[in-house]
């Protein structure tokens, strides 16, 4: 009697064992899929960066605006392989990690998992996770390199560029990732800092970064008048461009999801970046209210204008991001007007009285907006228990990591295209940007069944009139020199 | 010749040294920094050739003597320079 009540304990003890591992393998997998396809949606926000900055430029920087955006793949990709991910695995105290037991205590051997020869950087029948994870963040990699790109179009080189993009894609951001957007960062673990859907993790200091090289790179050819009056280039397809914006948004979706933490055997359900509860729902909801309330607050702003309408709409979705697993969706969408409304002021301040000639707005939709969604974390949401240690949120802790991670962006990108300026890589020959990029780049017209018209150009004034003799009066102006390169910098260099 | 390789007493070794079920991560390591080396290369060549072709053209649009209407089409059929991009179009190749 004894032996067979042994026997049968033991045999479901083996079917509890046998339950439990499937129960863990089938969570494993359907977090495998989850953030698969997380990644499939994810493309199409690289596909809307393309068809956006191509819209927006003139005729003739069409294909070579669209090549950067392909091209961004070829290059982020193996650097943020052999480099930008061991990053994030090791540097999350500030520096590399000493050994590869990684700082993190939640997940000890994460250092080490993401170095490029570890076990979880390859195919890996014990490990449906690791890799998936690694996708999710490089389409985030790709994404700040494209947040750069369109700021840069029609005068920057292809070259340039790739090298600029590669070294905010797999190092500056991720760096900043590690600090701030994981569980072990030491800004999570000292001060609280919130940043749940990577406002200013990611867009904020790609924003800092594209300041940086757009203070190198100058302003476009005929873009300001000698008072310093901005110009406006008309884009050659507005329909293009907003198209391409609305691709992002639906990427954003999976963005959104992407940031979230799920593997059922392990967690109770969804986490944020910071291993704290939140729901996929709390999150849809948010970015969901967060164009809502952009849309209105761009339109407001520009008066109905439709490319600072939708790019209202990013804004909108970016101020509330950070705060968007604790906010309310009311909350959301009173947030994300101001920040619709914001970026259109901070946009129009950036181009007419910086003079700075950001082509897509990008500073203001993504750099400004980013830090307002982490600074309004600290005013809405303090209090609220961030991460495993449950620090509490605090506008001073929001702080501290705004005024970290704006030098943070801000001088690697500021230096690095300040080299590339002095070794004359930086930007293409004032001929070539007058004649437009494509013909020097690929040798060809990518419209050539249509009549070209004349290119136009509005003024100051609103006036729309013939461009030839403005761009024709700005490359004299330039002398055969550089442009956004001093006369006496350029003597001294051959 | 062929038939005297011994792909059956090295296929372990050679597939330990090409993927990740060996415990033995030579291959990997040498991949990596094949892949880093190739990656910095790739670099480079951009770098180059898009001097080598941005300088050809702004010496073309220099040498006409004057500027093409801007965003316009050069004077004349065909590319204004000779293709830098793109499979060669010489019929005797």
């Amino acid at each position: 009697m004894m032996a067979s009540l042994v026997g049968s304990f033991s045999w479901l003890l083996a079917q509890a064992t046998e339950v439990e591992d499937k129960l863990s393998l089938d969570s494993q997998i359907l977090a495998e899929q989850f953030y698969f396809f997380t990644v499939v949606i994810m493309w199409l926000i690289h596909v809307g960066f393309m068809a956006y900055e191509a819209g927006a430029a003139r005729r003739k920087n069409i294909m070579s605006t669209a090549i950067k955006n392909i091209l961004t793949i070829a290059v982020v990709t193996p650097t943020f392989y052999y480099f930008g991910w061991y990053i994030y695995g090791c540097f999350e105290h500030g520096g590399p990690a000493q050994g590869h037991a990684g700082p993190d205590p939640e997940f000890p051997g994460f250092c080490g998992a993401t170095a490029p020869w570890a076990d979880a950087m390859g195919p890996n029948l014990q490990d449906h996770v690791s890799a998936v994870f690694f996708l999710a963040f490089l389409l985030f990699s790709w994404t700040t390199a494209s947040i750069l790109s369109g700021a840069l179009i029609e005068r920057v080189r292809l070259s340039a560029y790739l090298i600029l993009g590669s070294l905010l894609g797999s190092a500056v951001w991720i760096m900043d990732a590690a600090w701030g957007w994981s569980a072990g960062g030491w800004l999570t673990t000292r001060f609280g800092f919130h940043d749940s859907i990577a406002s200013a993790v990611v867009h904020g200091v790609a924003g800092a970064f594209t300041l940086g090289v757009l203070l190198n790179l100058g302003p476009r050819i005929g873009k300001y008048d000698l008072a310093g009056r901005a110009r406006t280039f008309r884009a050659h397809n507005t329909h293009l461009t907003l198209m391409g914006l609305m691709l992002i948004f639906t990427g954003f979706y999976g963005f959104y999801a992407a940031c979230l933490v799920i593997q059922s055997t392990i967690t109770p359900g969804w986490l944020n970046i910071y291993l704290s509860p939140t729901t996929l729902g709390a999150i849809a909801f948010v970015i969901t209210f967060g164009f809502a309330g952009g849309f209105t607050g761009g339109w407001i702003a520009s008066k109905g204008d439709p490319f600072w309408t939708l790019s209202g709409g990013l804004a909108g979705v970016i101020s509330v991001s950070a705060g968007a697993d604790v906010y309310h969706p009311s909350l959301a969408y009173l947030l994300s007007i101001t920040g619709g409304m914001f970026a259109v002021y901070v946009g129009t301040w950036i181009e007419r009285a910086l003079r700075i000639d950001d082509a897509v707005g990008a500073v203001a939709v993504h750099g400004f907006t980013g830090f307002y969604g982490v600074f309004l974390v600290g005013i809405f949401a303090g209090g609220y228990p961030t991460g495993v240690n449950n620090v509490p949120v605090s506008f001073g802790g929001q702080m501290i990591g705004i005024l970290t991670f704006i030098p943070l962006g801000f001088l690697p990108g500021y230096a690095a295209s300040w080299v590339l300026k002095k070794l004359n890589l930086l930007r293409v020959p004032p001929e070539v940007e007058l004649e437009g990029l494509d013909m020097a780049e690929f040798q060809q017209d990518f419209f050539p069944e249509f009549e070209r018209v004349p290119e136009t150009v509005v003024l100051p004034t609103g006036e729309e009139v013939e461009a030839a003799p403005i761009l024709l009066e700005g490359l004299a102006q330039t002398n055969g020199h550089r442009v956004g390169v001093g006369v006496s910098e350029e003597r001294r260099t051959p | 010749m062929i038939d005297s390789f011994p792909f059956d007493e090295w296929s372990d070794d050679i597939g330990g040294f090409w993927t990740f079920w060996s415990e033995d991560k030579t291959g990997t390591y040498i991949m990596t920094v094949l892949g880093i080396i190739v990656m910095l290369a790739a670099f480079a060549y951009w770098v180059w050739l898009e001097n080598r072709k941005l300088a050809a053209q702004a010496a073309l649009l220099r040498a006409a003597g004057g500027m093409p209407a801007p965003g316009g089409i050069p004077p004349g059929p065909g590319p204004s320079q000779p293709p830098l991009a793109g499979p060669s179009t010489d019929p005797g190749d």
